[in-house]
């Protein structure tokens, strides 16, 4: 019974030590390997570290994180909806480049380089000479290219436009939905005009040669004892003119008048009664044959105004 | 009888700097000293640089209009630049203002001076363009500084033209 029970034992023992011997005997292959191998390995080693010196002494390392860069500024500037574009606007590119390069293109590029080459045989060219060149056939086919190559340049370049104005447009009413930003305009931080001001450029009228006919009254801002009078202080009738109401007029002018001064009153009024306007200076120095030295020595402070308001006339159109 | 009370303003002054010879940069000069004088106004002209033109004895019936680079004149700026496009065009303005009876230059000036307007040169200028007194119209009362021209102009609205 003990034999019975040992000799299953006996046969696993068998086994296993079959099993050890060939694990001894893989493992001495093994070390006998790795003996042969690592004066290989070593020589390999350091034949690698030498090239990649090398390589990094060509700038290859170098050259790499710059790329690594580029890819992360490209990653940063670009968002996934521009890459997408960039995937369809690929096609379009090498379409382009593809019509570019056809061989009759290139032929007929490479002909107008030619003529760089052969720059000598070509002779100025003045604005005449330019307009001569014109008559030639060839010139002529290669001028409509050009326009034509513009008219479609500006054409995309218009559409391109419009989308932007259209985008632009979207993003203003989008502004407007959710409540403008505080903007700043030059010029709105000037005070409007004083409200005097505007109602007094509305009485003010505006002189003009129709509106100086004789006998068409000015509007009348005041009325002192029954004479009417413009805002300037111009008489709004001349018929209503006497003469005492011109003394009276000069003397608020602070003119002493005496027959030289009557003289060109005279002159000034009738005047105005054949042209219908009062007559400025140079006027008054022809009608009235009187020297503008004269007529400021009469007259001391402007003497066109001043000679119009004592002889009741509108107030001089002109610059002269 | 009694009649409106004159606007007592305050004495106005103006100074208007003319840098400038042509007939058309020269005439507004004139014209605003003049409207000044006839508003009573004190005015004075400061002749400078291309100014003294206008108050050149030798120059002041000759002076042109420059319409090449000008985005307002009718004339295309590659044909205003030709030999004789100034002269032509100075003829043509003359024309017209006479059509306006507008007084020439000349005239302006004797006007502006019987008007009581002053008209000085300036000093730098005359000495760059190697002028003196003699060669300017009579009616140019002095040759002045810049920093003479401050003190006249002490209260006056300054124009540059």
């Amino acid at each position: 019974m003990m034999q019975e029970d040992l000799i299953p034992i006996v046969q696993r023992l068998d086994t296993l030590l079959a099993g050890v011997a060939s694990l001894t005997e893989r493992q001495r292959k093994q070390e006998e390997l790795i003996a042969e191998l690592t004066p290989i390995a070593k020589v390999a080693l350091a034949t690698g570290i030498d090239k990649l010196d090398a390589l990094d002494k060509q700038g290859y390392f170098a050259f790499g994180k710059e790329l690594i860069d580029i890819g992360k500024k490209i990653v940063e500037g670009f968002s996934p909806g521009d890459v997408h574009q960039l995937g369809d606007a690929i096609v379009q590119i090498l379409e382009a480049v593809k019509a570019m390069t056809q061989p009759s293109v290139l032929a007929v590029a490479a002909d107008a380089v030619s003529v760089v080459d052969d720059a000598a045989d070509v002779k100025p060219l003045g604005i005449f000479g330019m307009v001569r060149a014109t008559k030639n056939d060839d010139v002529q086919k290669g001028m409509a290219i050009m326009l034509e190559v513009l008219r479609r340049v500006g054409h995309g370049a218009n559409v391109a436009a419009g989308q932007r104005a259209a985008l632009e447009d979207k993003k203003s009413k989008l502004a407007g939905i959710l409540g403008s930003r505080k903007q700043k305009r030059l010029g709105t931080e000037r005070k409007a005009l004083p409200a005097q001001a505007v109602t007094r450029s509305a009485v003010t009228p505006t002189p003009s040669g129709a509106s100086c006919a004789p006998g068409k009254p000015q509007p009348t801002a005041a009325v002192i004892d029954g004479v009417a009078y413009t805002a300037d202080g111009h008489l709004a009738d001349a018929a209503q003119w006497s003469r005492s109401l011109g003394e009276a007029l000069a003397e608020m002018q602070g003119v002493t008048m005496t027959q030289a001064h009557w003289g060109i009153i005279d002159a000034a009024r009738s005047d105005h009664a054949t042209t219908g306007s009062a007559p400025n200076i140079r006027r008054l120095t022809q009608i009235a044959s009187v020297t503008t030295k004269d007529l400021y020595t009469l007259f001391p402070k402007a003497p066109g105004r001043t000679i119009a308001k004592i002889a009741g006339l509108p107030k001089p159109a002109g610059c002269l | 009888m009694p009649v409106p009370q004159p606007i007592t303003d305050a004495h106005r002054k103006v100074a208007i700097i003319c840098s400038k010879g042509g007939l058309d940069e020269v005439y507004p000069a004139l014209i605003l000293a003049n409207a000044a004088r006839q508003s009573g106004i004190d005015a004075f002209i400061f002749f400078t640089f291309w100014g003294l033109d206008a108050v050149t004895e030798k120059k002041v019936d000759h002076l042109h209009v420059n319409m090449a680079g000008n985005a307002s004149s009718p004339m295309p700026t590659m044909l205003a630049g030709l030999p004789g496009m100034e002269a032509f065009a100075a003829h043509q303005m003359k024309k017209s203002m006479a059509e306006l009876e507008l007084p020439t230059v000349r005239e302006m000036l004797q006007i502006l001076d019987e008007a009581g307007a002053e008209l000085y040169g300036c000093e730098l200028a005359m000495k760059m363009f190697k002028r003196t007194k003699d060669d300017l119209v009579p009616q140019v009362r002095d040759i002045i500084t810049a920093g003479d021209f401050y003190d006249l102009a002490v209260g006056a609205q300054i124009i540059f033209t």
